[in-house]
């Protein structure tokens, strides 16, 4: 039986239907729930080994990015989250998703104490929001959702996507291999705090972060955006490329990686 | 007492570091940090759990605030404002106190600043970060602060002192010259004063004031209220619908929709249009499944007074167009169009002669609009890939703000057609969504005049995308496929008054109870419960038997649902307040009893002589001057801050090749499993109407549909949206250019067989105040017609961008270049108008389309780019900077002189570039086509290098492009 995915909706998250399709096009059965209708009844998780919390701007990013979508779960669903992340499930939060992740404590979570506040997911440097295509590379080999990616080419936008943390909380991030994704320049030089390469000025260029398992993954870009070649902003310059060498384009690109890991992960 | 929360940033901020770079531009170097201040007067406020919620630890603390600064600067809401932040901080306190029904948190943000201000430098910058109309602004030095404990806890709260409100009668029995004031000014008040402008000429009045006698009464206020805003040229289109000169059905009838008409007929079976004219948006064939809806509208007059507002306002209100399409569309895609005036510039004008109340600057309103449609699109998870933004100073008046949302929406719903839709005698009304101020109060009335000193500031509104996301997403995802409804719009300028209005056109009827309006604040007098604006509502006609369970389910989704009356076949619409009766007005006369004002009008082709001038003595620096116009320079600023990448459909993006070129085309798939995509552009030359509005309304027709069809649509599934904003449309010449602009539009889209679907006009685009050195001035609005294109392209693989792709690749100009720079960028440039204003030939053109299609079809161009403002000059500027790669090109084959060639701004043209396997195949597909040029190659080197003409280095061309608005 393939995994069964719980994609969350409602105020103001808006990326469910795309996600939804990512899930389903790795065969994987997704369902989009509303927020009210999983806190009346919060067992629903026990029928889902997958939980995605989409890109959007719940509550218009009011008293900053996911924070009041996470307060509204902490109050209503803390325990039933609790128990979902502890089994063996995964978790994905992507851009307002990440900010909520973060702002749950469900990341890091450091040697599984969920709840804590320890990284925060802030106002770009440049105070203006950003939507353009980025690289980054992939660490943190531990997680499921990274098994053999190395880089994407996969898009931002957010006005607040910069994490910030204290000195400690990185190095330990770091050295429990639990920062998923760093920015780097086309070349695979890392970004260096420089724009445009890290669009937020996130600390140590980070892109995405796991809890100490690896299961729960939290990240600012946008996979579900770039999973098909046609979606690429370098689409035009690949199709005439490959029309010009006689040869065929690949239909899938980078970010299609991150949800076949995810049913692979249930499936093997 | 109020409680008050001041969260501080603790570590860097974008938000500050954006001000200190502010400061010191104009060498004010100064450290700023930023408090989010929460004020409430509920006692779960005092309660440490909240003030834990509001704060990010790791980032933000609560508490005492430091003592290290020298000014305070506070900035929050006048009362009623809509206040976001507040609303979100109010839902958290709910949660936090388990108590659904604690007092309102109003939200305001103080910035500490250490530095060497003085305290009006303190004043300027509160000036730039915050409107007055909106918004107030406290500054403390720091002994002040000390003196004072902090900060004065304000508590914004409305208090309308209107108790036991009722519906006053209205005395029409007066002279002509005291019934035009009721018009222009308003209703009187007890106290003397004036409720603002009814907008209702004399005409229209003294068919008012024959009605009431037929009735023997007076009118109530909310009667004269609801007619004038029903009867506005902003609702009711009059000059559009009039009989004018000898077109009797008017310019609508006579040209818009006849050329829809005609075009329907031509077409037969492979007709595109499903709805049009008729509801909310139009809408087209996208598949057998889907249909696509397309609605542009303009909010040019709030935007003036508060950019933000006004722009976010119209984006969330278009939004809303297409959520009230048929049975409701799902937003896919939002677009935009701004006039500004240029932002490094400030003329100066004020609405009275001492300069005390100066208009906002040219820079205050294009960063206020770009903001509030940012917020507005990227708060409701709707892609915004495609727009423009054009600078005249003509627009320092009033900006034009251009906004449009395509929707999607299936064929068939609940086995019906999910385009039509029919409010039943008996259905009951229900209002989803925001509740309703004193905001928006007579935004209809007022957007039909133009803006003077007594332009009322209540007209301002400020949308909160999150109240209408949720009403939407329950509506377009969930409720519309239970079938629970018949009919459903959306409530915009005139509020309820016009949304019921027009829906009981359908049943023949209404009886609303007004009191069961839910209200922001209470003592709000009945007319203007009725005629408010309060933004994010739809009204719905819902069978009595679903009801209940329609409130229940919103209620679910955290949006509130009312019902607030009964469509009836009465013939009457029916207000009471208390069981009193209020407003007893006929149906007929409410929507037909507009008197008809015939309009004269005259017409004089502008424009001077055509000049003679000097060739440029240097062609290269020409061309860098024209590309860093900013009508021709790079707009990136702006696409990067609008998400056109969500909902994961962009296929062809704003900024185009490796060289980021910002395009005015887009090509979105708003289903991602099919190969099918939308493709959407727009086309606008305000500055040819200064010799003749005919080429003007040509030429923006033609570029909204050439961009398209370079883009590689299917030209068999292409069509129009018409927006006319003009000026002064009281005058007679004024009424013969707009003639002169309808007919041309007519021509051209019958000849091209692309139907208008949907339009909306703006007539009076005019600004009277005062200059900068007191004297009066009339600042109007070039006329101008923006034409926006929607169509389909069959698979996307076919999309075509505009960067070239490979060196080696041939060069062709497509179309017929001529002598052709009247009213161009060019002669702008050099302080000309000349008379040479570029003609369309739409027959001419349209060949060049199909042959073009066909090789599109084939995939044997490379790159295509239409030439726009800046001639071919400006486009292989654009190529060469967009692919990174040199271009080698000989015009000498023309027999126009060099300036003319490059910078004639002749329409109907296409630059492509094709690789070298398909040269032969494309040659052949224009063989006989005799305007099909070869003009060069893409080049190894790093010049654009034109043959005894210029010689330009890429990286130059690169800088002149993208480096004027690069820091906004």
């Amino acid at each position: 039986m393939s995994a069964r995915v719980l994609i969350l909706s409602g105020y103001g998250l808006n990326c469910e239907e795309e996600t939804q399709f990512a899930f389903q096009h790795v065969g994987l059965e997704g369902r989009i729930i509303h927020i009210n209708d999983l806190i009346e009844a919060p067992n629903t998780l026990d029928d889902y080994q997958i939980l995605a919390v989409p890109g959007g701007f719940s509550y218009g990013d009011d008293t900053g990015s996911g924070n009041a979508f996470a307060q509204k779960m902490k109050l209503a669903l803390w325990d039933a989250l609790k128990a979902f992340v502890s089994r063996d499930t995964l978790t994905i939060g992507i851009c307002n998703g990440c900010q909520i992740l973060s702002n749950l404590g469900l990341v890091p979570g450091f040697d599984g104490a969920y709840g804590e506040r320890d990284v925060a997911v802030t106002y770009n440097q440049s105070a203006r929001y950003q939507c353009r295509w980025v690289d980054v590379a992939a660490s943190g080999s531990k997680s499921p959702w990274l098994a053999g990616i190395e880089r994407m080419h996969i898009p931002v936008a957010h006005g607040e996507g910069r994490f910030m943390m204290s000195y400690e909380t990185l190095e330990r991030l770091q050295s429990g291999g639990q920062v998923a994704f760093s920015y780097i320049q086309p070349d695979g030089r890392a970004a260096g705090g420089a724009f445009p390469y890290n669009p937020n000025g996130a600390v140590a260029d980070i892109a995405g972060i796991t809890d100490h398992s690896g299961r729960v993954l939290a990240l600012m870009p946008h996979p579900e955006r770039g999973m098909f070649t046609w979606q690429r902003d370098d689409y035009h310059e690949m199709k005439d490329a490959a029309q010009r060498n006689g040869e065929s384009l690949p239909e899938e690109t980078d970010g299609l990686a991150l949800f076949r890991n995810a049913a692979r992960y249930f499936n093997d | 007492m109020p409680y008050r929360i001041e969260v501080l940033a603790h570590e860097e901020d974008g938000r500050a570091l954006r001000i200190e770079k502010l400061l010191a531009s104009r060498g004010n170097p100064a450290h700023v940090r930023v408090a989010d201040v929460y004020t409430s007067e509920s006692k779960a406020a005092a309660d440490k759990r909240f003030a834990e919620s509001l704060a990010n630890p790791v980032t933000q603390k609560t508490g005492s605030l430091p003592r290290d600064f020298d000014w305070a600067l506070e900035i929050g809401f006048l009362p009623g404002v809509t206040d976001n932040i507040g609303h979100t901080a109010q839902e958290i306190l709910d949660l936090c106190s388990g108590d659904s029904e604690t007092s309102a948190v109003y939200s305001s943000r103080l910035y500490l600043i250490q530095g060497d201000l003085s305290r009006e430098d303190v004043r300027v910058l509160a000036g730039e970060l915050s409107n007055k109309l909106i918004q107030r602004a406290s500054i403390k030095s720091r002994e002040d602060f000390e003196k004072d404990g902090g900060m004065d806890a304000v508590i914004p709260k409305v208090h309308l002192d209107n108790k036991g409100a009722v519906a006053d009668d209205v005395d029409l029995n007066i002279s002509d010259d005291l019934l035009e004031l009721v018009g222009k000014s308003g209703i009187k008040n007890l106290d003397g004063s004036r409720r603002g402008p009814l907008g209702l000429s004399l005409t229209y009045l003294k068919a008012i004031q024959a009605y009431f006698k037929k009735e023997g009464r007076a009118p109530k206020d909310i009667e004269l209220e609801m007619l004038a805003q029903s009867w506005s040229e902003h609702c009711k289109h009059t000059i559009f619908a009039s009989p004018i000169d000898d077109v009797r059905d008017g310019l609508y009838r006579h040209y818009i929709k006849r050329a829809t008409k005609e075009i329907r007929e031509i077409r037969g079976e492979s007709d595109i249009c499903v709805s049009v004219f008729s509801d909310n948006a139009g809408g087209i064939i996208f598949d057998e499944n889907y249909l696509i809806t397309d609605k542009v509208e303009t909010h040019n007059s709030p935007s003036a007074l508060d950019p933000f507002g006004g722009a976010i306002t119209g984006i969330v209100g278009v939004n809303r167009d297409c959520i009230g399409f048929g049975q409701g569309a799902k937003p896919v895609i939002n677009r935009y169009g701004f006039c500004f005036a240029d932002p490094r510039t400030n003329p100066g004008y004020s609405r009275d002669a001492k300069g005390n109340d100066p208009l906002l600057s040219p820079a205050t309103i294009m960063n206020g609009v770009v903001a509030g449609v940012e917020a507005g699109g990227n708060c409701s998870g709707i892609p915004t890939p495609q727009g423009f933004v054009y600078f005249d100073d003509r627009f320092a008046g009033k900006p034009l703000v251009f906004v449009g949302t395509i929707g999607l929406i299936p064929r068939e719903v609940n086995g019906k057609p999910g385009h039509i839709k029919k409010a039943r005698p008996g259905d009951k009304i229900v209002v989803a969504g925001g509740r309703v101020g004193a905001d928006g109060i007579h935004g209809a009335t007022f957007s039909s005049v133009a803006l003077d000193e007594g332009s009322p500031a209540t007209a301002v509104q400020i949308g909160d995308p999150i109240t209408q996301k949720k009403m939407s997403d329950a509506i377009v995802k969930e409720i519309r496929d239970f079938g629970w409804y018949s009919a459903i719009t959306d409530n915009g300028a005139g509020g309820l008054s016009s949304s019921i209005g027009e829906m009981a056109e359908q049943s023949g009827g209404f009886h609303v109870e007004l009191e069961t309006v839910p209200l922001k604040y209470p003592g709000m007098a009945p007319w203007e419960i009725w005629i408010s604006e309060s933004q994010e509502r739809m009204t719905m006609a819902v069978p009595p038997e679903n009801t209940d369970k329609l409130i229940a389910f919103f209620a679910k989704r955290g949006v509130e649902a009312t019902v607030i009356g009964t469509y009836t076949d009465s013939g009457r619409a029916y207000i009471t307040w208390h069981g009193e009766t209020i407003l007893d007005l006929d149906m007929d006369f409410l929507h037909d009893g507009v008197p008809e004002t015939p309009l004269r009008t005259t017409f004089t082709r502008g424009g001077d002589s055509e000049p003679s001038l000097d060739e440029p003595k240097d062609y290269a620096q020409a061309l860098l001057d024209l590309m860093g116009r900013p009508n021709l320079c790079s707009k990136e600023f702006i696409a990067t801050q609008y998400d056109h990448e969500v909902q994961g459909g962009a296929v062809l993006k704003p900024l185009q090749g490796p060289g980021r070129v910002y395009a005015e085309t887009s090509i979105t798939k708003p289903v991602l499993s099919s190969p099918k995509g939308v493709v959407l552009s727009q086309g606008l030359f305000p500055r040819y109407s200064d010799i003749d509005t005919g080429a003007m309304a040509a030429a923006g027709l033609d570029m909204a549909v050439r961009n398209a069809v370079a883009a590689g649509v299917d030209f068999a599934q292409l069509a129009l949206l018409d927006n006319f904003c003009w000026c002064s449309s009281d005058e007679p010449e004024r009424l013969g250019q707009l003639k002169r602009a309808v007919e041309t539009i007519y021509e051209m889209a019958v000849k091209y067989e692309t139907p208008f679907i949907s339009g909306k006009d703006s007539m009076f685009n005019d600004f009277k105040g005062y200059d900068a050195s007191g004297k009066p001035v009339k600042v109007s609005a070039p006329p101008t017609l923006l034409v926006s294109s929607i169509g389909v392209i069959p698979d996307v693989v076919r999309s075509i961008s505009l960067a070239p792709k490979a060196a080696g690749d041939s060069l062709y100009l497509l179309g017929v270049t001529k002598d052709e720079l009247g009213a161009s960028e060019y002669y702008d440039m050099l302080g000309v108008t000349g008379q040479n204003v570029p003609e369309t030939d739409a027959h001419q053109n349209l060949r060049l389309y199909k042959l073009y299609a066909r090789a599109s079809r084939d995939r044997l161009i490379s790159s295509a780019l239409a030439l726009g403002y800046g001639g071919l000059g400006a486009a292989l500027a654009k190529k060469a900077i967009a692919g990174g790669f040199g271009l080698d090109v000989d015009l000498s084959g023309f027999g126009l002189r060099a300036d003319k060639m490059l910078f004639s701004e002749s329409t109907g043209r296409i630059l492509v570039s094709v690789a070298p396997q398909n040269k032969k195949a494309f040659e052949k597909n224009f063989s006989g086509f005799e305007e099909c040029h070869y003009i060069g190659s893409v080049s190894y080197s790093e010049n654009l290098f034109i043959r005894d003409v210029l010689k330009v280095d890429l990286k130059a061309l690169d800088e002149a492009y993208k480096a004027p608005l690069r820091n906004y």
